[in-house]
């Protein structure tokens, strides 16, 4: 079950992705920390990733969850983004047999469901083989 | 000072109890025991789905209510899949700082309640719920990428890594209370479903039932079965990590386990080891981690190991999360005293590792037979 107060909270998150910016390391990590994972600082800057990268790994999950009807399989890969920092996510829109390494990618919304009657649906960030380049 | 032995232990074998519910098979599991004058101090109990698969808050009450221990301090402990070996370390500190003489330390999980795909889905909250379930990232999908890296950086085919199951289903066909009680052929790995590619299901562990539980006291009776050390740590989200190959949680523990008890390198390589070996691969770079094989090797060295896994690890006794921990320490202490299956282990030193998800918290349990 979803809930509307932790998608309205999370939509910086959810919706779009964020990096974390190390002042003191220098070192950038995805999503926003209270404190920089690596060195522990506070001293951080959260930037707006463009969200565009290139699949570094990928699984090709046949993993089953109730919620994984939909899309089956599912390919499960790591992303390096531009700004340098590594991200899991899903891959849609490409065949297993055509995802490899080093395929460029770009994020996208995706609608994974809704809460009737309420109304509200839900989105979740993907990524698709890129358009933008 | 004060010392912790393991003066009890009893399990019943990981399997489907659709017969049963959770307070039965506690029930059962503990009728063998008898306190004698002792008194229990503390009630334990280590469950991750009690709130999910069994829809109960505040398990450890219902337990002891059922079990007719009134008056009896209890709580529950969640730390994921490490969480039975988190329970034991919670006993420990209670005896070691003198709050408490004898703590009952329970692990109950039921993950046949419902369908697999359920429990999968209970199973990834394990996870980051916010950054990684919702995403749809799921344990298995981290074992795989671990995999991968492995296969690639030492050049070791998915072949060479059938060894890992095979070990584990022999071992277990010696353990009575193991879920998999049968041998498996490299063919029979390598065609198993695929989970989460290269991942096949005879890499994984099965799902099951379990119940199992230890007394840990401060006074040991006849074999002193004594807990040295129980150290834990955390690490870094998988996706932040430099070196997917590294576990650096149990790396951690391992070295404040060797800094407390001065364990040297010949004792740990002789020690009688249980690793949390949820994918194949974890239980493949645990031994690398732990410093038992050299890096990239550890797959040539599987099948020489006589004091790893004795149980059939999560592989083929099972893993029913909350329970697994305790478990680990139940085959321990059993193999240390009255044997299991015919095998003993005669060994002085016993090392128990639990991890949860891609070592995201692991936990070591130092054992050590009293002089």
């Amino acid at each position: 079950m979803k809930s509307i107060s932790i998608h309205w909270r999370n939509k910086d998150i959810y919706y779009g992705i964020v990096v974390t910016e190390c002042l003191k390391c220098g070192r950038k990590s995805v999503f926003k920390w209270s404190r920089c994972p690596y060195c522990g600082s506070r001293e951080l800057r959260v930037l707006k990733s463009k969200g565009l990268g290139v699949v570094r790994d990928y699984t090709i999950s046949y993993y089953r969850g109730t919620e994984d009807l939909e899309s089956y399989p599912r390919i499960i890969a790591l992303v390096e983004l531009d700004e340098g920092v590594k991200l899991i996510g899903e891959l849609v829109d490409v065949d297993v047999n055509e995802v490899k390494e080093g395929m460029r990618v770009e994020a996208v919304l995706r609608r994974v469901g809704s809460d009737d009657p309420n109304g509200i649906i839900y989105y979740a960030l993907k990524f698709i083989p890129t358009l933008r380049g | 000072m004060v010392k912790v032995f393991v003066t009890w232990s009893s399990m019943i074998k990981v399997g489907r109890y659709f017969d049963k519910n959770y307070k039965e098979l506690v029930k059962e599991v503990i009728d063998s025991l008898e306190l004698g004058n002792k008194h229990i101090d503390y009630l334990i109990i280590s469950s991750v789905l009690s709130a999910r698969a069994l829809n109960q808050l505040d398990i450890s009450t219902m337990i002891a209510q059922y079990l007719g221990l009134n008056n009896v301090k209890t709580s529950r402990i969640e730390t994921g899949e490490s969480s039975g070996l988190a329970a034991i370390e919670y006993a420990y500190y209670l005896i070691k700082s003198n709050l408490a003489k004898n703590v009952l330390v329970v692990g109950i999980d039921k993950l046949t309640e419902y369908p697999t795909q359920v429990t999968n889905e209970h199973y990834n909250l394990i996870l980051d719920y916010e950054l990684e379930t919702l995403r749809r990232v799921s344990p298995p999908n981290y074992a795989a990428l671990v995999m991968k890296e492995y296969m690639r950086r030492y050049r070791v085919s998915r072949e060479d890594l059938t060894i890992w199951p095979i070990k584990m289903h022999e071992n277990a066909v010696q353990n009575p209370y193991a879920q998999l009680r049968f041998k498996v052929s490299k063919d029979k790995v390598l065609n198993s479903i695929v989970v989460s590619e290269p991942i096949r299901l005879l890499d994984t562990f099965p799902i099951g039932d379990g119940a199992a539980a230890v007394l840990l006291s401060s006074e040991c009776s006849t074999e002193c079965i004594e807990i040295l050390s129980v150290e834990a740590s955390t690490s870094l989200q998988f996706y932040l990590r430099d070196d997917i190959l590294e576990l650096p949680a149990s790396k951690a523990a391992l070295s404040k386990v060797i800094s407390r008890s001065g364990l040297s390198s010949s004792e740990l390589k002789n020690s009688l080891i249980e690793l949390h070996d949820s994918y194949s691969i974890y239980g493949m770079l645990l031994l690398e981690e732990l410093g038992i094989t050299d890096k990239g090797s550890s797959w040539r060295e599987v099948s020489n190991l006589d004091n790893i896994n004795l149980s059939g690890g999560l592989k083929a006794r099972g893993h029913p999360l909350g329970a697994t921990g305790v478990y680990q320490l139940c085959e321990v202490h059993k193999l240390m005293t009255e044997g299991l299956g015919g095998n003993v282990f005669d060994g002085k030193y016993a090392l128990i590792h639990s991890m949860s998800g891609p070592d995201y918290n692991a936990r070591l349990c130092l054992i050590r037979r009293g002089e």
